[in-house]
């Protein structure tokens, strides 16, 4: 299972999404995280909690692209999370 | 003893000098209800200056006061915006940068430059949305100056600011200005009230035009910045 960070809220401003931090996560990160559509696509379930699978699943049902696209797509997205330290995953 | 910041009745137990004077100009005795009550407590100022000994009791009182009405404000269409306002032919111009930019040294240019441009508020004016238009307010609470006038203004542009040794300005893209303001502002822990702030700001950076401004100290700046910023309406 994977899951954004407690803490974290995904908000769109001036046609932008953004996500920035409160509570207690504020306090390490006073940055803004800015996400594309498909970027958002993908927070948006990370912060329900979903798996690499669920996640493929569904990005293969509500976008048109292969499979390969979708992956590195994921990929690419999930490494600079982690990176980040945007999740938590058990 | 009440006042009328930014058209919200505020109920402020004042006790020090500095804030009393500054905000003397805002008092209200009208029939309208209490929107904000601030109460300050002897406790309360106790710890801050245990947490801040090169404070005064004054100084104490000065910033949390603020602090304490700027959160408020949030629930109210309004925000905090850190900058210098200065207000001319009626509208409101608020430069942001971060401190140390030159902020209130470029809007003491366009004083010098217009003769009936005056300071709203010098460090950090309020912006509120109403049903007519978005304003920019003066508050009591102006940072290390005095210069605070207690009037409500169409804002006519917001401009992040920066340095250069050649004055030019530039419309910028609200999204390429989100990241400057949400600098300049507090940001709210609780997510009901960031959940404010970030609707406040989508409405205001849909409707008032942004700018970035590149400046520097000469009087030219000021005639730049204006010509860059008047007679201009959000497009589209």
């Amino acid at each position: 299972m994977m899951k954004t960070k407690k803490g974290f809220m995904l908000r769109s401003v001036a046609g932008r999404h953004v996500v920035v931090a409160i509570g207690q996560a504020s306090v390490d990160f006073n940055g803004l995280i800015t996400l594309n559509d498909t970027g958002a696509y993908i927070w948006e379930r990370l912060a329900k909690g979903t798996t690499y699978e669920d996640l493929l699943k569904d990005m293969l049902s509500d976008y048109e692209v292969d499979e390969e696209t979708a992956k590195s797509g994921i990929d690419a997205f999930l490494k600079t999370a982690r990176d980040a330290e945007l999740l938590d995953e058990n | 003893m009440r006042y009328n910041i930014a058209g919200i009745i505020v109920d402020m137990n004042v006790r020090f000098p500095r804030l009393k004077r500054q905000s003397a100009a805002y008092e209200y005795n009208g029939d309208r209800e209490t929107n904000i009550k601030i109460r300050l407590t002897d406790r309360f100022f106790n710890e801050k200056l245990a947490e801040n000994p090169h404070l005064d009791y004054e100084m104490i009182e000065y910033i949390w006061m603020g602090s304490e009405f700027y959160n408020a404000l949030l629930h109210f269409n309004g925000m905090l915006l850190h900058s210098s306002c200065v207000v001319y032919e009626g509208k409101a111009y608020l430069f942001s940068a971060p401190c140390g930019t030159g902020k209130s040294t470029h809007t003491q240019i366009w004083l010098k430059q217009f003769p009936e441009a005056y300071i709203l508020n010098d460090d950090k004016p309020a912006i509120r949305i109403a049903k007519d238009g978005i304003f920019a307010c003066g508050t009591p609470f102006s940072g290390k100056t005095a210069q605070n006038v207690n009037s409500i203004v169409p804002i006519g542009g917001i401009c992040i600011l920066g340095r250069d040794t050649v004055n030019h300005i530039e419309p910028i893209d609200p999204d390429d200005a989100l990241f400057n303001i949400l600098n300049q502002t507090v940001r709210p822990p609780q997510e009901e009230d960031m959940d404010k702030l970030l609707a406040t700001l989508d409405t205001v950076l849909r409707n008032v035009p942004v700018y970035r401004l590149y400046c520097n100290m000469e009087p030219e700046a000021a005639i730049v910045s204006y010509n860059g910023m008047k007679d201009k309406t959000k497009e589209g």
